[in-house]
């Protein structure tokens, strides 16, 4: 472990780096003339959205390029050495000893044949040559160290043994086993639920420190940057385009695409005025890098370009505030430029208007299978006894983690699935007693749009055979006036009619989510199931389809179920919200009271969970849930948190009722009243 | 894992059972009968209709089929008149041949695919790629027995170092004790292998470099001789177990061809032998031999797989 | 640079307008024409077959009646351009006709099979539960015994003609196409496009018919293509072993085995002009179907 050359030195500095990827359909320039350092001891957080180059970044750092990729130009300075000029066995062992990288997925970023303690004492037994008891020892002592239970069992372990965040805290270990001088996270908790991202992303700061390490955070999350960050580079198609402290970079961004990515952003929106203001959508897609660009890249979606914007190559400016913007935004970022303050979503009218929809303990039951043998070992409880209801026009947000039976409850409520038990109640009408033709005549009531549109389209139908199949399906109206009702539905969600000839693959990820939109309006349905419907796209484009979704609703005065895993989503959109933990509704209640004056300590622990976009707000030290979720097949009896819960008490083997006014809570210690 | 293994028993045992009822059906399709069949074109038919009391071929089809079954667990596969010589003698003095050919065959396929597999995944799209998948289709598109000629032409005529046919021993040893007779039956049996071994070993190998444990691998600073040998090879390598008994079924039809080319004295060529001549009860009894071979084959390949792959292993082990 | 201003709508709608529309069909053409080996797959097999079905029309030879006094000719004797065979058959237009029998034996066996399999497996895949269990089982069962057994059994049981050989070859061979569809089947059942027209209130018949069908429909043809080859090889191996379509019929495997006994007396041109015939054209049927497999896939790529 040799001493750094020289502590003012920056560890690791990226000079005019450039990297292509060479597909078959020519070559795609990832990265075009990147400049960046890291210093000692830091956190530096990458931010952009996907294709922005990020992650390549951290590849080309790595080595670890996809094939076809190369880093064609530049430098890469890692204690003041270019890795591009050492011999490759040196940068191998460079890249073992003193970086280490944890990856996005880690579900699939371990070895599946490999023992755990083999996995992650392997740097050592390699580069340092180790032998194979010590490398045993030291793999449990770093297990131990990254919160592994039992490690000196675990060693011996899978990976397919343990559950998403203890595989994570497995990479880390083993990125950290040598004691590197640089970690490099690459959106190291986008797989994972938000209490556990929390976790994970806590234990990387305390290492950082252990360590005295630089820490390289790379995600497309302003939250989880503004958490946990010291510097951010914010990088837009291949560029770095505005670097800064992340205090400074929050409190007044200069970049006009930062600017509006931080105004597309929902949490920042509710939160600052309280209003239901429109989110800024940043207009068109980024652009294509495989062709030659002049000018400002940000410029064709830019509200503040000009001529010049298109034509100058404009490069980052000098200093400790670093921005690649001829038309900087000069002053702090407080009531910023929003178009139009939509009035805020009509507030239901709650003792007139009869629910659309009326849900009254809901149960859903699956047979859990295993072992090869088509007997039932057991019974998955995904639902276990939902109640709610939601009136017209309005938004209720359904919230929780994965494996929470949030999606169930949706595909029950468009009748995908049968229940197992209790009452659904569409317009008045209890489905489960409808024949077959009015239950074909509910589907125009309640219609279903999903996360990721294109798996929902058939891939070998046009786009005017996709918008015509639910009339048809319907027999609704004859085929001239089909056309003429889904030429309506292209100008509501606003697309062009040229759409009609396409396929979906032709289609971005944000114009498929319109087109799904289109497909479940159809049919002129009174209530709309949403599942994650923004959850797979980047902020600005979330922040157009968020939008539409409102507009819409205003004019149709459609109902929403909105199921996200994204409580700062749910939040923006919603009337009201139902928080959902193991198949059970914990809270349900006004959107505004449930994430301002949380009653569950379930939902506390939620909401603190989630990295607030403001450096301001630092990760507040109140509910940290502990453990992990418990398997669905026999579940805890009573309350099904109180196995994670700070404040279980024996009582809480009985179950709470939900009760409560307009604020409902199902806990024996509420937090509030 | 215990409840995986008798799961697995338990389908080869039912497959088994089929196998019995398929070939029973078939025999039954036979024009004149079973009896005609066995006693073959001069029997009379007083001969005929006392064969059939005696076999009890005169009883409804549940009941012969009974008898069938009950026959059968007694190793009783029938008698072969025009070999004057009980099924279950003929098929077991050429069995072991049988089995050698195929075990030695097998071998050298898997020896040869899995090298030629990995240099083609690692060197993918590029010309050893290109070569060795281009080698593979036509070695698949020639039939076995014009490739064993062409063998023959270059080993034993062209240059003459080995003998055109196989080794004509009686028993196993007197079989064993001829390797260079041995040489080009197995070659020829193991090219087509080769072929779908090293296919299937490529894009096994190909799936596994491109996840993302790979990647992982790499960033530990691993050399690229470790990150295939070591991380990719294992996990490309243990589909290939299954592919083992899955191919079964084709390598018994090429041991067939091979057999009678080479005139090998085993299972195959007392098929074919008794195909010309029309010896049903050889036919029926290596038919269904075969099939149970094959069954075993694959089962015993299944249960290998789960016993090396620990996400099986591991997970049958818990449910 | 441009000077006209790039406007995109407000509510952004960005699709590329100039891309030019196109339909599956010449999307799916253009793949196979990228794909080299496909091409030459194509041309092979339109060449082979012009010669075996159109090349008789032209080069008329007597393939009835044996002429004892021209046997074992070698190629280039006035009239014989590849010689003449044991029973003195004109080599060339035998070729011709053995290519007949080969083509169509492969052909029909090979849709066959792959329409037979494509029912059972659909049937099974659909059904699910114990039906398809049962009726998977029996594949496994019959996939046990080795095919070529399978074929010489029913061939000893049945005399074989041309139509005999595809009905045996046809009905052992629907085994693989009946396991892959039923998968097919399985996984297109599950998803979510069919989930999206069932909870629009749309019927099974209406999953099958719309999206489960032209969406299973590449996999079956491409398999189709491999069913063909090695249809083609199967009727060489039954003629190899004595039990093909009995002359003056003729095909490429038969004429194939009967060049075997000529291979140490010299007659070179009676062995491998069929033996490449074959090679040729299952090759042309592997690289058709390699081709296909693209042109299937590219349909779901997304760019």
């Amino acid at each position: 472990m040799s001493a750094p050359i020289d502590p003012t030195e920056p560890l690791l500095r990226l000079r005019h780096v450039s990297t292509d990827i060479a597909l078959r359909r020519g070559v795609v320039h990832a990265l075009d003339d990147v400049n960046l350092e890291v210093r000692q001891g830091e956190t530096l957080g990458i931010v952009g959205e996907s294709g922005s180059g990020k992650t390549m970044t951290a590849l080309s750092v790595m080595g670890l390029l996809p094939p076809g990729g190369d880093v064609v130009g530049g430098e890469i300075l890692f204690e003041g050495r270019d890795l591009r000029s050492l011999p490759p066995a040196e940068v191998r062992r460079i890249r073992g000893v003193r970086m280490g990288m944890v990856f996005q997925d880690p579900l699939t970023s371990l070895n599946p044949t490999m023992r755990i303690g083999a996995q992650v004492a392997e740097p050592l037994r390699v580069h340092e040559g180790v032998g194979k008891a010590e490398a045993r020892e030291r793999a449990v002592e770093i297990l131990r160290r990254v919160g592994m239970p039992r490690p000196d069992k675990i060693v011996d372990a899978y990976p397919h043994q343990l559950s998403g965040g203890m595989r994570q805290r497995v990479v880390i270990a083993m990125a950290l086993v040598c004691s590197p001088r640089l970690l490099i996270a690459d959106e190291p908790t986008t797989a994972l639920d938000v209490t556990t991202q929390r976790q994970i992303l806590e234990l990387i700061d305390d290492l950082r420190e252990e360590f005295k390490m630089a820490v390289v955070l790379v995600t497309h999350d302003l939250g989880v940057i503004a958490s946990r960050a010291d510097r951010v580079a914010v990088m837009y198609a291949g560029r770095v385009v505005e670097s800064a402290t992340t205090a400074e970079l929050f409190r007044s961004p200069r970049h006009r695409y930062t600017e509006a990515l931080m105004e597309a952003l929902p949490g920042s929106a509710s939160r600052e005025n309280d209003s239901r203001g429109r989110l800024y959508s940043i207009p068109g897609l980024p652009p294509d890098l495989s062709r030659p660009m002049t000018g400002c890249r940000f410029a064709p979606r830019c509200r503040f370009a000009s001529e010049a914007c298109r034509t100058t190559d404009v490069t980052l400016s000098v200093g400790e505030h670093q921005h690649a913007c001829l038309h900087p935004v000069e002053r702090t970022l407080a009531p910023a430029p929003r178009p139009a303050l939509a009035a805020p979503a009509a507030e239901p009218s709650e003792p007139a208007a009869e629910a659309i929809l009326s849900i009254r303990g809901l149960v859903k039951d699956y047979e859990a299978t295993g072992g090869g043998l088509r007997r039932a070992s057991g019974r998955v409880s995904a639902v276990a006894g939902v109640s709610f209801d939601v009136r017209p026009g309005e938004t209720f947000g359904l919230v929780g983690e994965s494996g929470c039976g949030k999606s169930t409850v949706g595909r029950l409520v468009v009748g995908l699935e049968e229940p197992t038990g209790g009452q659904i109640v569409v317009d008045g009408a209890d489905i489960a007693t409808l024949d077959r033709r009015a239950r074909r005549r509910m589907h125009r009531q309640v219609q279903l749009m999903f996360q990721d549109s294109y798996a929902a389209m058939n891939p070998r139908m046009r786009i005017d055979a996709i918008l015509a199949e639910p009339l048809e399906i319907q027999r609704v109206d004859d085929p001239a006036a089909r056309r003429s009702r889904i030429a309506t539905l292209l100008d509501q969600v606003g697309l062009s009619r040229r759409v009609l000839e396409r396929y979906p693959h032709e289609f971005s990820g944000g114009q498929l989510q319109r087109i799904g939109l289109a497909r479940s309006l159809a049919l002129r349905p009174r209530l709309i199931v949403g599942d994650e419907p923004v959850s797979a796209l980047d902020v600005s484009i979330q922040a157009q389809v968020l939008n539409l979704m409102r507009d819409l609703q205003r004019e149709l005065g459609l109902a929403y179920v909105f199921i996200s895993h994204d409580l700062s989503v749910v939040d923006y959109m919603s009337d009201r919200i139902g928080v959902m933990y193991l198949g059970k509704l914990v809270e349900v209640g006004p959107a505004h009271d449930v994430v301002r004056a949380a009653r569950h300590p379930y939902t506390q622990a939620l909401i603190d969970a989630v990295p607030s976009a403001d450096p301001g707000v630092r990760p507040r030290e109140s509910i940290a849930i502990r453990g992990e979720l418990p398997s669905a097949v026999n579940p805890p009896t009573g309350c099904r948190f109180r196995t994670r819960c700070p404040l279980a008490e024996e009582i809480c083997e009985s179950e709470p009722p939900l009760v409560g006014g307009a604020h409902q809570v199902a806990c024996h210690f509420p937090l509030r009243g | 894992m215990a409840r995986y293994l008798i799961t697995r028993l338990g389908q080869a045992l039912v497959i088994v059972v089929l196998v019995t009822m398929i070939t029973f059906v078939i025999l039954h399709l036979l024009p004149g009968g079973v009896a005609r069949a066995t006693l073959g074109k001069e029997a009379t038919l007083e001969q005929l209709a006392a064969f059939n009391r005696d076999m009890g071929y005169d009883r409804p089809w549940a009941q012969q089929y009974v008898m069938y079954v009950e026959r059968l667990l007694r190793g009783d596969l029938g008698y072969s008149f025009q070999l004057n010589q009980s099924v279950t003698e003929a098929i077991g003095q050429r069995l072991p041949k049988t089995m050698v050919l195929s075990l030695l065959s097998t071998l050298l396929a898997v020896v040869v695919a899995i090298p030629l597999g990995v240099v083609q995944a690692v060197r993918r799209n590029r010309w050893p790629d290109y070569a060795i998948t281009a080698l593979s289709l036509l070695a698949y598109a020639t039939p076995i027995f014009f490739m064993g000629l062409m063998m023959i032409i270059l080993f034993s005529q062209v240059w003459p170092v080995l003998p055109p046919e196989a080794p004509q021993g009686f028993t196993l040893g007197e079989v064993l004790a001829d390797p260079a007779g041995l040489v080009l039956p197995t070659v020829t049996l193991a090219i087509v292998t080769i072929a779908v071994y090293s296919r299937y070993v490529r894009s096994s190998m190909v799936d596994n470099l491109n996840e993302n444990y790979v990647r992982t691998a790499r960033s530990k600073g691993l050399s690229e001789g470790r990150v295939v040998g070591l991380h990719t090879l294992r996990n490309g390598l243990f589909p290939v177990i299954t592919l083992l008994g899955m191919y079964l079924p084709a390598l018994f039809s090429g041991a067939l061809v091979v057999e009678s080319l080479f005139n090998f004295p085993g299972m195959g060529q007392l098929f074919w032998q008794a195909a010309l001549k029309r010896d049903f009860p050889i036919l029926f009894g290596v038919t269904l031999i075969v099939a149970v071979a094959t069954v075993l084959g694959a089962l015993l390949a299944d249960l290998l797989y789960a016993a090396v792959d620990p996400r099986v292993r591991l997970r049958a082990g818990r449910a | 640079m441009t000077t006209s201003t790039q406007t995109t709508g407000a509510q952004g709608a960005p699709l590329d307008d100039e891309a030019p529309v196109r339909g599956l069909w010449r999307q799916g053409v253009e793949v196979f024409g990228e794909n080299r080996l496909a091409l030459v797959g194509l041309a092979l097999f339109v060449l082979l077959g012009a010669v075996c079905f159109l090349g008789p029309l032209f080069y008329h030879t007597d393939q009835v009646h044996t002429d004892l006094a021209a046997v074992h000719l070698p190629p280039g004797t006035a009239g014989h351009p590849l010689g003449t065979d044991g029973v003195g058959y004109d080599q060339l237009g035998r070729l011709m006709l053995g290519g007949q029998t080969s083509i169509v034996v492969g052909l029909a066996a090979g849709i066959l099979a792959t329409f037979m399999g494509t029912v059972w497996g659909a049937i099974a895949g659909f059904a699910g539960g114990w039906v398809d269990a049962a009726m998977m089982r029996v594949v496994d069962a019959m996939m046990s015994i080795p095919s070529l057994f399978l074929f010489m059994l029913m061939a000893t049981i049945v005399t074989p003609s041309v139509p005999m050989l595809i009905l045996i070859i046809g009905a052992f061979a629907w085994l693989g196409p009946a396991r892959l569809v039923r998968g097919e089947a399985l996984s297109l059942r599950s998803r979510e496009y069919v989930q999206a027209m069932r909870s629009m209130g749309g019927t099974g018949g209406r999953a099958v018919r719309r999206h489960i069908i032209p969406n299973a429909i590449g996999t079956v043809i491409v398999n189709a293509t491999f069913q063909v080859a090695d249809a083609i090889l199967y009727v060489a191996y039954l003629s190899f072993l004595g039990l093909g379509v009995p002359p003056p019929a003729a095909n490429w495997g038969g004429m194939l085995s009967d060049g075997l006994a000529d291979t140490y007396s010299g007659h070179w041109w009676l062995l491998y002009p069929p033996g490449f015939a074959i090679i040729l054209i299952v090759l042309a049927f592997n690289f058709m179907g390699d081709g296909l497999r693209d042109v299937f896939e590219v349909r779901l790529r997304r760019r």
